[in-house]
């Protein structure tokens, strides 16, 4: 058994990573924002590099996009979320989301943005599908819809592609709640289905998704790779501007962009704590409304319309997809064209080729990162459950406060901090360094997705092994885990997918040494051919599918002759 | 006269999973529907609250002073149900969950009084502020069917509503919960597995299934 009580090492070297590169790399930030980098000679300390910031121009304009794309998207997306699982729960509507739900989610932000892109823009889909028809237009319009300078693209962009995010935290939370008992008795005191889950099931919801809605804020301030493909480009907001500077070949920027990126992190926090105090305030001016009596419900009448945005977001980023395909084929494509006249496989065969590198760090990366992630997150619940059969002290307990952690500081903050400390201690531009960055975001989502199965696994079966085999690491690899196959692939591929889609910890940490498939789409993605950028998209799009594929494939070939496995 | 069941049989796969069900009850009167598990009584009860699942279909009629509630939709039909588990909300203090039954258009100050009152007849003076799980199983119990009575129900079901009360409190809770349908004189339809359940002069149903 003592393997199980020095298991208590994994819960304490995770939440030491997290904190120490957090905290390391806000500090790292910190000492340059106030003119201290003395790798490029900055020693004295001062804040020119904040009055330089609060100076800039347009720096107003970047601050009110900014938050206007932050705000509006992180609003729109958990009312939406709360009022579409209000009315479609339990529908059939709901289910097919449940089903749908991964591979939507597997699709890397970046992707997604280049496909919507080119559906909305003036020669997108979406107009062809009009024109010249109902729109008489045989020119694309001379419209900004892309990079508009209000940053409305983005922002709807980013309600869609946060929804499917929120209603998988949603569905994992719903477990802890007693749904089906609560509605029959907010039904037998006449309560409608809509009023019981506004009234008493989404309050008794929020706790539990409290640091996701975080999570969605800091990361709708602070994106970058949507941002700079979708959102406004002159000026840029915040997250994408303090970008250019790190990248500016005049090195001083940097202390510039130090400064940006930790007022940026100050947005997050009081959009945060303004969320906080709003819920708060909510709390307590709506329990009259809670207790009114009323049994009727005007948010009723808005039902046809949230099913038609949750559908939308369905359909848009489906339709996203098909474009790549189709882009991707293109050899001719006139305008106002509904599909292009001539199709082609050279782009492909170009692309195959030129990508080819990127895709190999993205694929060493993504598994590297998902595999140390998963041996870490299967020792934290591996100590779980050990301390719950000695009721000894439960130290992954304690984990679950540090897991939000790094998707709570905007990245762009602390990432730029831990490359300026790997710099100095001449640890930049190496390839562990980079894949340790990814494991920083890789590890939460693949903790998050397994815990739930995993510590519902029946400790029975585990004893029943030991009484016959009495090794515990031999149960733990014979028994458990090839029982836990299936969530653990799945787990595997969440986090690969995450690896995948990470921009920024490749631009900062890699410094310049590494191009993932992601880097390669976010900087051809303005400017390219677009036949070029839907096939990167859709390579970048491809790899977590398939490793998604390979998780439920994997399990059936393996136990194909054992029927308690093919649940 | 005010809570009736005609003929009334549920089918699954178009077979009635027990013979059709003809009864009356009064205001004020209990009924209780007898039979071991897995013979349809918690089945029957659904259907006459509304909550039928789809598997099931339902023949018959069930009226509630007169008119027939069967295709009403549970929120609709003003039949309140006293479960097995409290099922208080757990974020909300005692009165919270007291107030949620009361109907609309009472002013603040009489929803006070009507809890207030509420509250004395159950010897639970004083709880408003308290959360629910610091409560007793017994004093929980009270509130639930407080809670249901509140919302002026026109009929009461209870589906084995002291099964999980502890023995000393089972007599209590009961005498408790009859008496205060006799008070709103209301027609109540309990469902148990324990004959000891059962209101003294109460009719009693046992439900069967003809073989074959």
């Amino acid at each position: 058994m003592s393997g199980q009580a020095k298991s208590r090492i994994f819960p304490v070297v995770v939440i030491s990573f997290f904190c120490v590169t957090v905290i390391a790399g806000l500090f790292g930030t910190l000492l340059p924002s106030l003119n201290y980098l003395p790798v490029i000679g900055y020693t004295r300390i001062s804040l020119s590099a904040w009055f330089d910031f609060f100076s800039y121009p347009g720096i107003q304009t970047s601050f009110f996009v900014t938050l206007f794309s932050g705000i509006t998207a992180s609003v729109g997306v958990v009312s939406l979320a709360f009022l579409f699982i209000t009315f479609s729960y339990g529908t059939a509507l709901w289910k097919f989301f449940e089903k749908i739900l991964s591979p939507v989610l597997s699709i890397p932000h970046a992707a997604f943005a280049v496909g919507f892109g080119f559906l909305i823009a003036p020669s997108g889909w979406l107009i062809r599908m009009i024109s010249p028809a109902l729109t008489g237009f045989t020119m694309p319009p001379d419209w900004i819809i892309l990079n508009d300078p209000a940053g409305i693209s983005l922002t709807i962009a980013l309600v869609i592609k946060e929804f499917p995010f929120l209603i998988m935290v949603t569905m994992g939370a719903l477990g802890q709640l007693d749904i089906k008992e609560t509605l029959l008795v907010g039904r037998a005191l006449g309560y409608t289905k809509e009023q019981i889950w506004l009234k008493i099931l989404i309050p008794r919801l929020y706790p539990h998704l409290r640091l996701s809605i975080f999570a969605v804020i800091a990361y709708s301030l602070s994106v970058v790779d949507m941002a700079i493909i979708l959102g406004p480009s002159s000026p840029p907001s915040l997250a994408v501007l303090i970008l250019r500077w790190f990248n500016d070949p005049d090195v001083s920027f940097k202390l510039l962009a130090s400064a940006g990126s930790l007022f940026l992190f100050a947005i997050v926090l009081l959009s945060i704590l303004g969320v906080y105090i709003m819920e708060r305030a909510v709390v307590v001016f709506l329990r009259p409304w809670i207790t009114n009596g009323k049994r009727r419900c005007f948010l009723s009448r808005l039902k046809p319309i949230i099913f038609f945005m949750g559908c939308g977001t369905l359909f848009f980023t489906a339709v996203s997809s098909v474009i790549l395909v189709i882009w991707s084929l293109t050899w001719q494509w006139r305008f106002p064209d509904f599909l292009p006249t001539t199709w082609t496989l050279t782009f492909w065969a170009k692309g195959l080729v030129s990508s080819f590198d990127p895709v190999m760090t993205t694929l060493f990366t993504g598994v590297a990162s998902a595999f140390i992630g998963l041996l870490l997150a299967i020792g934290c619940l591996e100590h779980e459950v050990a301390a719950g059969k000695t009721r000894t002290r439960n130290y992954t307990g304690y984990l679950h406060y540090f897991l939000y952690l790094p998707l709570l500081v905007p990245q762009i903050t602390f990432m730029a901090g831990i490359q300026f400390l790997l710099v100095i201690m001449k640890m930049d531009g190496y390839w562990m360094s980079l894949m340790v960055s990814h494991l920083l975001f890789v590890l939460p989502y693949v903790f998050i997705a397994l815990s739930a199965t995993y510590l519902a696994f029946d400790e029975r079966v585990t004893d029943q092994a030991m009484l016959l085999k009495r090794s515990y690491i031999a149960v733990l690899f014979r028994v458990k885990l090839p029982m836990l196959i299936k969530p653990i692939l799945f787990s595997f591929a969440i986090g690969f997918s995450v690896s995948v889609a990470q921009y920024i910890p490749t631009m900062l940490v890699g410094a310049g040494r590494f191009s993932t498939i992601t880097t390669e789409v976010v900087s051809i993605a303005s400017g390219s051919d677009r036949r070029v950028i839907a096939v990167y998209a859709l390579i970048q799009q491809c790899l977590p599918m398939t490793m998604y594929a390979m998780a439920i494939i994997l399990p059936k070939i393996l136990y194909y002759n054992r029927k308690g496995m093919q649940v | 006269m005010s809570l009736e069941l005609e003929n009334l049989s549920i089918l699954k796969q178009g077979s009635a999973i027990f013979d059709p069900v003809n009864l009356v009850i009064n205001p004020g009167e209990i009924t209780t529907i007898m039979g071991p598990s897995g013979c349809g009584k918690s089945t029957l009860l659904s259907a006459v609250s509304g909550s039928l699942d789809q598997v099931f279909t339902l023949k018959g009629s069930i009226l509630l002073y007169g008119s027939n509630m069967a295709d009403l939709p549970m929120e609709k039909r003003n039949i309140g149900i006293l479960f097995q588990d409290d099922l208080l909300f757990p974020h909300m203090d005692i009165a919270g969950n007291l107030a949620f039954a009361i109907k609309e258009k009472t002013s603040r100050v009489e929803k006070n009084k009507i809890i207030d009152k509420a509250l004395k007849t159950a010897g639970l003076q004083g709880f408003e502020k308290r959360d629910p799980s610091s409560l007793s199983g017994g004093q929980k119990a009270r509130i639930s069917l407080l809670r249901s009575l509140l919302a002026k129900p026109s009929a009461l079901l209870l589906d084995e509503p002291f099964s999980k009360l502890d023995q000393t409190l089972k007599a209590k809770i009961r005498l408790f919960v009859f008496s205060q349908i006799k008070k709103m004189n209301i027609p109540a339809l309990l469902v148990t597995h324990d004959p000891r359940d059962c209101p003294e002069g109460g009719m009693i149903l046992n439900l069967n299934k003809e073989e074959g």
